[in-house]
């Protein structure tokens, strides 16, 4: 770079750029919002006129929104660049510009002029509507982490106003805090005095989210009541009473909403899965109609339907396809990096040695009763469809048991570490601080958080024992789990490698970094997966036990009973148990929607797929071999029977 | 060999060095003795590519495979030197021990015998033979072939080594302790006893405070060894005991100590020393006086921690059984002791039973991998010291082990203790005889053929 010209950084969406201050005079910013850079991602905030002072420009603004409302774009976009080139602050301008931008999907642009807009002083009204028109929009985008401090900023701005605390609900029930979200939703309700058809439906899903299905439907039926076109209300009713149990009322929900809205693809989708749960593929295929206008979820769909029908090839073809289709034209291909340095760094920090120093909760205490609490969480560990939401199923029909399902994770609370513990370190190094001062106290404090929320949940009720915990996560947090609940035991459901990729490949589930890529993804994923159980159970002492699908499906009751003798309930199970006569839990886990009756089809599926493809496997043999053995499943080739 | 031999090829490419032969060799052999193995391996292979038939060049190559754990492509390489060059006594010399490391025993002994036909006057070789005669317990030639090598070099501190080894595993105590006494000479003790011109205890009673007894070797003779300390005192009132920081707590739990210190500068004034190990020589131990067992024990409100920790974690019902199946990696037989976790499979069959692993160490590990029938608790990550251990092992139905340093706890505190032990064991197990008269708590699984475990572990199972 020649001396005397500096780089500049533009962040319009957040990606550096450099451009040289030559150009900068002259040429448009990168972002893409029309305006030279200089009033726009390179402005001086300093050399800004001061706020009220664009006031002066409030007539023409005034107009450029006139236009922009006469659908008259040209002149409205003109109009507002040109204002705010005099005056990049000037807030009607901006808002004109950034509903431009918008519309025409520039993202970039719409980003940085709608952060501009937000970020500008003034009424506390004005500020709140900047934020929460940005806010709205990133929600659209599924930008619901950048949203979150956007949501925050107009609630703290006007926390009396409905539509900042709607807003704030979604955006807290799509980024996992759904609870918080449901108390967003509520205040919206609240303020608005009445019942509103929006507010409710969204209420509805994030009590759906949170298991609570008869509350859920219950809303749903008030919201789309004041509100029946709406249909992301109606699927969401419809997957409520499938997951209640439900399913005709279900299936005529969806079939009235498709009636009204014959085009919608989201309906349609939801209408398949609900013949694939019913069994009948071959209505699935017929509905979805031609491949090659299909969209992934819906080629996998296809795929499941195959797969139902024996028509295994076929499946295969399909979610080959899909996969395809969600890497090339979708961006979704593997990203292993940040998985394997998060591997990397917990399997550095999480040694024998260093963790035999940290503190526990419930230390000192020496009864098991101080130390193990009013309940015993029961960890369930376990691949994707490996089988641990049929173990939690079974566990369910149970006294003494209450279903946590993946609701209030530990990982949440791994997250939180370094805020709650004042460390400048992340995770796990953040765990250094337990050694000094009042964070001794910490894994207490922590699990008094984790406790809380199971409180919160409704499942610390009398006669409940044993808590499940079924958080995906989990296998990453067993070094934080041992600090919390230093003897709880921990279930991991195993289940052959080949028949877990096989059933992932074709569910349309997002894995971190995209593992559901492709099936050398998955593989290298559940490589990683597999790795670090093994290393947090050579590294620390747990209390472990593992079982098998395949025994699991085959013998329901005796395996039973096994995990029972192991964690210690004194609970009869009868010999006919299956997954699917049971009584509801509350709050209802997602996939109690799915529930059948246990059956053996899912075990060992692979033989029949390496029968009509023998080299499907190929690709991932080297990933898998060492991890079929080390399993003690027969090794990848030999079909025999299998050693369990 | 002619100086003017060279290594590479004749018109080296640019920048590749010429060197000659002779200097190459002494280099190679240098890299292998510095355990500089990768640059020794890859100085082997270009060697080898620019003279694969030089018969020093494949015997050196040979060491460097071996050393790299390639035993097959050692012996490959090694038997090559040989047929080429038969009259080079190193070659099965070195070959000896080689085929020793690749469990070929009779192999191992041609290639010694030869050793020592053609050169009979190698002290060197005379020593890797009786090394293999001990493997192959044949006990009374290898002490014969020991003697040879000390009559050809008396001052050979590894011969008479070997030679107390077999005569201790013999039975033959009272000559063995003789022997046994130049163990402080070998290479490996050096620092083991302090710098100091205070005589070696003979025995004779002192006046109180003045005998300095050493924790030398490792736990497990520091252990079995001090049942020993309270027959000293008894001459030598309040004796300072040296010993490792590790190893003070257990050596506290017994009577008549006057001090414990854990660096040579805290030591004090003493008028003699006596290493832990050099007690047995004085006390006239043999197989039939050994004094009893029982003379550790952790702290009852230890046992009752564990104890609860225990209950907690194991299921209720099975009955418990300690594991420990490695041992300290840099022990020098090491390979012969250890074993894999995996190879424990006859006793992860029964389910009436579950594991609780006491191993310490990287082996840890080897838990993850686990996924046996009965349950396994890795318990190593929690325990602390070998106070810890013993306190677990009065928790357990009974452990079950390889020749390491719980072995010794166990038979101290008196914990019932299945032992499995390579065909050639350490001299203090003896032979031919399922207890112990160390520790009668105690008992013994021998192999049946050297280096296999096979069938071993079986029994431990079946007898459980």
């Amino acid at each position: 770079m020649p001396e005397g010209i500096k780089p500049v950084l533009c962040s319009g969406n957040g990606r550096a750029r450099i451009v040289t201050e030559q150009t900068l005079k002259t040429n448009p910013c990168p972002c893409g919002s029309g305006l030279r850079a200089v009033r726009c991602c390179a402005l001086d905030a300093a050399a800004l006129p001061a706020q009220d002072n664009t006031s002066l420009l409030e007539t023409q603004a005034t107009e450029a929104t006139k236009f922009f409302n006469e659908k008259k774009y040209t002149e409205a976009e003109a109009l507002a660049l040109k204002i705010l080139d005099l005056a990049p602050n000037q807030r009607t301008a901006l808002r004109v510009l950034f509903e431009i931008r918008k519309a025409q999907n520039k993202h970039d642009a719409a980003t940085a002029l709608g952060k501009r807009l937000a970020g500008l002083p003034g009424l506390a009204a004005a500020r709140a509507q900047a934020n929460t028109q940005f806010a709205q929009y990133l929600v659209a985008q599924g930008r619901h982490a950048e949203a979150l401090p956007i949501a925050a900023a107009a609630v703290k701005a006007t926390p009396k106003d409905a539509t900042v605390q709607h807003v704030m609900g979604v955006v807290l029930t799509e980024t996992g805090a759904v609870a918080e979200g449901e108390a967003h939703y509520r205040k919206a309700l609240k303020l608005l005095g009445r019942d509103d058809g929006l507010v409710l439906a969204n209420l509805a899903w994030n009590l759906k989210l949170q298991g609570r299905l008869d509350e859920a439907a219950a809303v749903y039926e008030t919201a789309l009541a004041l509100r029946a076109d709406n249909k992301r209300g109606a699927g969401g009713q419809a997957q409520v009473e499938f997951g209640r149990g439900n399913r005709e009322k279900s299936v005529a929900v969806l079939d009235a909403a498709l009636a009204q809205w014959s085009g919608d693809r989201t309906l349609r989708l939801l209408r398949t899965m609900a013949d694939l749960s019913m069994r009948q593929p071959q209505a699935a295929i017929d509905r979805l109609g031609p491949a090659d206008a299909l969209m992934a979820p819906e080629v996998l769909a296809r795929a499941q339907a195959f797969d139902q029908l024996g028509q295994l090839p076929d499946a295969v073809n399909a979610w080959v396809t899909a996969r395809r289709m969600q890497r090339e034209r979708g961006g979704l291909a593997y990203r292993p990096e940040a998985i394997q340095a998060q591997a990397a760094a917990y399997k550095a920090y999480f040694t024998a040695d260093r963790v035999q120093v940290l503190p526990r909760a419930g230390a000192g205490a020496l009864t098991s009763a101080a130390r193990t609490g009013a309940f015993t969480p029961v960890f369930l560990l376990g691949f994707a469809r490996a089988g641990s939401s049929l173990l939690e199923q079974l566990l369910a029909q149970l006294p003494g048991f209450a279903i946590g399902d993946e609701f209030g994770a530990i990982g949440e609370l791994a997250a939180a570490l370094p805020r709650l513990t004042s460390s400048d370190a992340t995770y796990p190094e953040a765990l250094d601080e337990l050694l000094v001062g009042d964070n001794l106290q910490a894994p207490d404090r922590l699990r008094g958080i984790y406790e809380g929320k199971r409180e919160r949940l409704g499942l610390v009720r009398p006669g409940v024992r044993f808590i499940t915990d079924r958080a995906f996560s989990n296998f990453w947090h067993l070094g934080l789990i041992k600090l919390l609940y230093p003897e709880a035991p921990i279930i991991h459901v195993l289940r052959h490698p080949q028949d877990l990729l096989l059933a992932n490949m074709a569910h349309d589930r997002k894995f971190e970094g995209n593992a559901q890529a492709g099936l050398p993804a998955l593989a290298h994923y559940y490589g990683v997966h597999a790795d670090m159980i093994r290393h947090f159970r050579g590294q620390l002492t747990l209390r472990y036990m593992p079982v098998r699908y395949e025994d699991l499906v085959a013998n329901p009751a005796g395996v039973l009973r096994e995990v029972l003798s192991f964690i210690g309930a004194e609970t009869n199970v009868p010999d006919n148990i299956g997954a699917n006569n049971a009584a509801v839990p509350d709050p209802l886990p997602a996939h109690f929607a799915g529930r059948e009756p246990v059956h053996q089809h899912g075990a060992y599926k692979h033989r029949a797929y390496v029968a009509a493809m023998p080299h499907l496997f190929d690709e991932v043999r080297d990933t898998l071999a060492p991890l079929i053995e080390e399993l003690g499943y027969k090794p990848l080739g030999v079909t025999e029977g299998a050693a369990s | 060999m002619s100086e003017a031999q060279q290594v590479a090829p004749a018109s080296p490419p640019p920048g590749k060095q010429v060197i000659p032969l002779s200097e190459a060799l002494e280099k190679l052999s240098k890299l292998e003795q510095e355990n500089k193995l990768v640059e020794a391996d890859d100085l082997a292979t270009r060697m080898m590519a620019a003279m694969p038939e030089h018969p020093h060049i494949l015997h050196l190559a040979g060491i460097v495979s071996y050393r790299n754990g390639r035993i097959a492509e050692a012996i490959e390489r090694m038997e090559k030197s040989q047929v080429i060059a038969p009259e080079v006594a190193l070659y099965p010399r070195n070959m000896c021990e080689v085929y020793r490391g690749a469990g070929r025993l009779e192999d191992a002994v041609r290639a010694g015998q030869r050793a020592i036909e053609l050169a009979p006057n190698d002290a060197r070789a005379h020593f890797n033979l009786a090394l293999i005669l001990y493997e192959k317990l044949d006990l009374e030639e290898s002490v014969r072939v020991a003697d040879a090598a000390i009559a050809l070099e008396p001052d050979y501190p590894e011969a008479h080594f070997e030679k107390a080894e077999a005569l201790l595993l013999a039975g033959r105590m009272k000559e063995g302790w003789e022997s046994y006494e130049w163990r402080f000479k070998l290479k490996q003790a050096e620092g083991m006893l302090p710098k100091t011109d205070k005589p070696q205890w003979d025995g004779q009673p002192l006046p109180p405070g003045r005998l300095l007894i050493i924790g030398d070797q490792g736990f497990g003779d520091c252990i079995q060894f001090g049942r020993l300390i309270p027959w000293a005192a008894l001459l030598c009132p309040q004796p300072i005991v040296a010993a490792s920081g590790e190893l003070t707590p257990i050596l506290k739990q017994l009577p008549g100590i006057g001090k414990f210190v854990t660096r040579w500068e805290d030591t004090g004034d003493y008028d003699a020393f006596i290493p832990l190990s050099g007690l047995p020589r004085l006390a006239g131990i043999g197989t039939d006086n050994v004094p009893p067992a029982g003379y550790l024990a952790p702290p009852a409100a230890l046992v009752a921690e564990w104890g609860e920790k225990l209950d907690a974690l194991c299921p209720k019902g099975k009955k418990r059984i300690a594991l420990v199946w490695a041992g300290r990696p840099t022990h020098k037989n090491d390979k012969k002791r250890t074993l894999k976790l995996k190879q424990f499979a006859p006793l992860f069959e029964r389910d009436d039973i579950c594991i609780v692993t006491v191993q310490k160490g990287e082996q840890i590990a080897q838990a993850g991998s686990y996924y046996g029938r009965a349950p396994l608790i890795n318990l190593g990550p929690e325990i602390g010291d070998f106070i810890d251990t013993m306190a677990i092992l009065k928790n357990v139905h009974r452990l079950v082990t390889i020749d390491t340093s719980v072995a010794h706890v166990a038979g101290a505190i008196g914990a019932p203790t299945s032992l499995v032990l390579p065909k050639a064991p350490d001299w203090r197990w003896l032979l031919d005889r399922e207890d112990t008269p160390w520790y009668p708590s105690i008992k013994l699984y021998r192999q049946q053929v050297a280096y296999d475990w096979s069938g071993v572990i079986e029994r431990v199972a079946a007898e459980l």
